[in-house]
């Protein structure tokens, strides 16, 4: 008899196994009593996760009043981490969630996470400050969750300022301009040894409307930003004719070998490197990146690192119109789920705390750290403390802004910039993106998710990306790259254009 | 490995299997007679069952999503079924062509270029006199094998990055010509090929040459007396002394036919070769990961495991009816 209970047993372990797997996906702990701990999950886009028994970590516990227990997610597999704890029993409080993904449109509409449309007004701190990010933001009107505030003018054109001016030329203002610079960066030996040099830096970007370089160009070029409104009704950007003259002109600037070579492979990861080499003069990205190469030039040369970096912000058309490229003014969001916070006396728990730590002084705990620790203020800037203490506070901050949200406006301090090449490139910033933002083109289907893009979007967006590549590479001429794009139409697209007509039209 | 030789069958295929199956109630009553004989041996199978239950056939269950509107939040138990709309999806889809052509197309080009490699260097190997060389050589061809997929394609980026990476220079050179490597969609599967051998061409001799090892020596001296030269000995002995091996391996590969890989797949493709580098593996990372259709992608995974099945079940059919080897 022994035997045949061993069996028994296996045959109810086999069993059991295959009983857990179909519980794997129930829908989560939690009940109904009051929360006694907050758990939230963020990524974590510094190298370490900041030590939950750390100074800011306890000041901000104290803060709010509730023990918090996040659990940090390198940003590189965030997403799929998302998708797993969502699917686990352990779901947490707060889901930092990094943008309108199909998992997180899709779960929110179908009721995985709070609607917040109505609620958030009641909450101070967490009533936005600019409508129209908000309304972008939002999936189809409707809020399910706190957008996390960023810049909407970052759009920027970083150019090597000792190479501008040996070749005697000043900063570009209108494209043409810039075409004259990447050829002079290519030509005229603007590093002055006779090595081989080019102008423009193209990394490989992935996807298309995500103010990549190709996308910067285009909309300076009068391309819409994505979606073109035209008279009410919703049509693709890339579908307008601005979009094959804008890449045309790139075309030409590719053709003429004032480009990197390798700008279909380059990984966009090694973007600064043949900037810093002298390899290339030119990058079209964000204002950050200037700071960047700024401090990576400071490291070679520290007295004269101020002379090898200039920003300018977008550039006009040939005809001197300005267009500019706005950011959608958020990162993601702090969405909570509805199988962890299941009543509202939770759900106002939980917003109270988001609340307190979007106040100033939450902010400034989340952005700066704490004051006599590591910043002290100085003009209305915070200036770093330096000291062991007051280093480790500083690497915790930059992990705790990312659960930090300012719908509300930035109430922190903005940092003291180090040198006056620093404080003279940041000011040259601040006013341009100020003056860009008056000519920013927004994109008017922001806020609307069709069903048929969160299904296919991936597949749809690739055809334009890799159309656009082949175009310029010339693999395709004008009337093949029609063709791409028509495809992108039938293999779905046409839905795509439906769905969102029928939403702005019923929204707007 | 388990592999078996049967002789020759007399009679047609498909009736000898027949009557082997034995009665059911005459197989339960000698299972329990085994069973009582010698517990400890069967409980020490039972580990082994309880990985393959938990680990093996548990997770099966998952392959359900595949016909749901699977919704991680929902769970598999409350996410709502929709029947074979996954599969209807993929199979009249825009994408579906071109990644099946693609993938039959790399999976025929490992069949033929990549499987046989190994065999060929095998049997060359199995030919130096030198014992030392023949070692040096062995270890050193299974250095790459080590080396991962990241690293391969970091090392295949700069020796062919246009302009600057040494072999493209080269080739260009002589040629005369300005081929992008990377990005000419008519070079992506010479490199894949490329990156496959020099990966994997080594790594892959080590089964062959422990055949090879294993062929009687008697058979060599017999041969040679009988005036044989080396060419004939690999001919008339070696060859078919290693051909058992060659089918197992042969029907494995067959299984894993429509395995492309993912990674070395991936980190080569871009935009302008992608119309030839699409394939299932990497649009199921794609669909599923980054475009969070995780019915959809399991739809995929299952239909090509399907077709997996058929594949190594064909396959061994017909290597038990033509080579009286065979894998079960």
């Amino acid at each position: 008899m022994f035997s045949r209970r061993t069996l028994l047993a296996g045959t109810a372990l086999g069993a059991g196994a295959l009983g857990l797997t179909a519980c794997g996906g129930g829908s989560g702990s939690g009940s109904g009593e009051p929360l006694t701990a907050l758990k939230i999950m963020a990524p974590l886009l510094s190298e370490t996760a900041p030590d939950p028994e750390g100074q800011l970590h306890k000041a901000i516990e104290e803060f709010v009043g509730m023990p918090l227990e996040i659990t940090w997610v390198p940003n590189s597999s965030y997403g799929d981490r998302v998708t797993v704890t969502m699917a686990s029993d352990n779901i947490p409080h707060i889901m930092v969630q990094t943008g309108k993904s199909a998992e997180f449109v899709q779960t929110a509409t179908a009721g995985g996470y709070w609607d917040l449309t109505d609620i958030l007004p009641e909450y101070p701190n967490l009533t936005p400050e600019n409508p129209d990010v908000a309304h972008g933001a939002s999936i189809n009107g409707k809020t399910y969750g706190v957008f996390r505030l960023r810049d909407a003018m970052r759009a920027s054109v970083i150019l090597r300022k000792d190479w501008l001016a040996k070749v005697g030329l000043d900063e570009p203002v209108t494209t043409t301009d810039l075409e004259e610079i990447a050829r002079a960066f290519t030509e005229e030996d603007p590093a002055g040894d006779g090595s081989a040099t080019y102008g423009l830096i193209l990394p490989a970007w992935g996807g298309y409307g995500n103010n990549g370089p190709y996308d910067l160009w285009e909309t300076w070029h009068g391309t819409a930003n994505v979606w073109k409104d035209e008279g009410g009704t919703l049509s693709p950007a890339f579908l307008a004719p601005e979009f094959i003259e804008a890449n045309t002109s790139m075309k030409a600037i590719i053709d003429a070998g004032h480009t990197n070579a390798d700008y279909a492979t380059m990984d966009a990861a090694t973007w600064n490197d043949p900037f810093v080499k002298g390899q290339g003069g030119i990058i079209a990205d964000v204002s950050s990146r200037g700071k960047q190469l700024l401090s990576l030039f400071q490291e070679a040369d520290p007295e004269g690192y101020g002379d090898k970096v200039t920003m300018v912000g977008n550039l006009k058309s040939p005809d001197g119109t300005l267009w500019s490229l706005p950011t959608p003014g958020y990162a993601g969001y702090l969405a909570i789920p509805k199988s962890s916070v299941q009543t509202e006396e939770q759900l106002a728990t939980v917003l109270g705390v988001m609340d307190k730590l979007s106040s100033e002084e939450g902010q400034r705990l989340l952005n700066n750290g704490i004051e006599g620790v590591n910043y002290e203020v100085e003009d209305g800037m915070s200036v770093p403390i330096e000291s062991e203490e007051g280093s480790l506070v500083s690497s915790d901050v930059s992990a705790f802004a990312q659960i930090g949200t300012q719908s509300n406006g930035y109430l922190g301090l903005s940092s003291k910039p180090a040198g006056e090449a620093e404080a003279a490139m940041e000011e040259k910033r601040q006013a341009t993106a100020d003056s860009d933002l008056e000519s920013a083109v927004f994109n008017p289907g922001a806020a609307y998710v069709s069903d048929a893009y969160t299904q296919n979007g991936a597949i749809l967006d690739q055809i334009v990306v890799d159309a656009r590549l082949k175009y310029l590479a010339g693999q395709l001429d004008e009337a093949g790259l029609q063709a791409e794009l028509q495809r992108w139409t039938d293999s779905g697209g046409q839905q795509v254009i439906d769905e969102m007509n029928e939403l702005y039209q019923a929204g707007a | 490995m388990a592999m078996t030789t049967t002789p020759a069958p007399d009679v047609p295929v498909g009736l000898d299997e027949a009557p082997v199956v034995p009665p059911k109630p005459a197989r339960r009553k000698s299972l329990m007679k085994r069973l009582r004989r010698a517990p400890v041996l069967y409980l020490m199978l039972l580990p082994g069952l309880a990985y393959f239950a938990i680990f093996k056939y548990a997770p099966m269950y998952g392959i359900t999503i595949a016909f749901q509107n699977y919704l991680p939040f929902l769970g598999m138990g409350g996410s709502p079924w929709v029947g074979f709309d996954h599969f209807v999806r993929l199979f009249s889809g825009p994408d579906f062509g071109r990644l099946l052509s693609n993938t039959l197309i790399l999976a025929f080009l490992n069949i033929v270029i990549a499987f046989p490699a190994p065999i060929i260097v095998a049997l060359m190997l199995n030919e130096l006199r030198k014992q030392m060389l023949k070692k040096f050589i062995q270890t050193a061809i299974y250095i790459p094998h080590f080396l991962s997929w990241a690293i391969v394609s970091g090392l295949t980026y700069l020796l062919f990055a246009l302009d600057i990476g040494p072999i493209t220079v080269l080739f260009n050179d002589v040629f005369g010509t300005r081929v992008n490597f990377l990005a000419d969609p008519d070079w992506f599967r010479p490199l894949i090929m490329a990156q496959t051998l020099w990966k994997g061409t080594g790594w892959g001799t080590i089964i062959y040459l422990a055949a090879l090892a294993g062929v009687d020596k008697n058979l060599y001296e017999a041969a040679n007396l009988d005036g044989a030269g080396r060419f004939q000995q690999m001919r008339h002995v070696t060859i078919p002394a290693i051909t058992p091996t060659v089918v197992i391996m042969l029907i494995l590969n067959i299984g894993n036919f429509l395995d492309t890989g993912f990674e070395q797949i991936y980190m080569l493709t871009n935009s302008l070769n992608r119309e030839v580098a699409d394939v299932f593996d990497t649009y199921v990372y794609f669909m599923g990961i980054t475009n969070g259709a995780y019915s959809y992608s399991t739809a995929i995974g299952l239909f090509k495991s399907v077709v997996g099945l058929i594949l190594i079940l064909g396959a061994n059919w017909l290597a038990k009816r033509f080579t009286q080897s065979s894998l079960f």
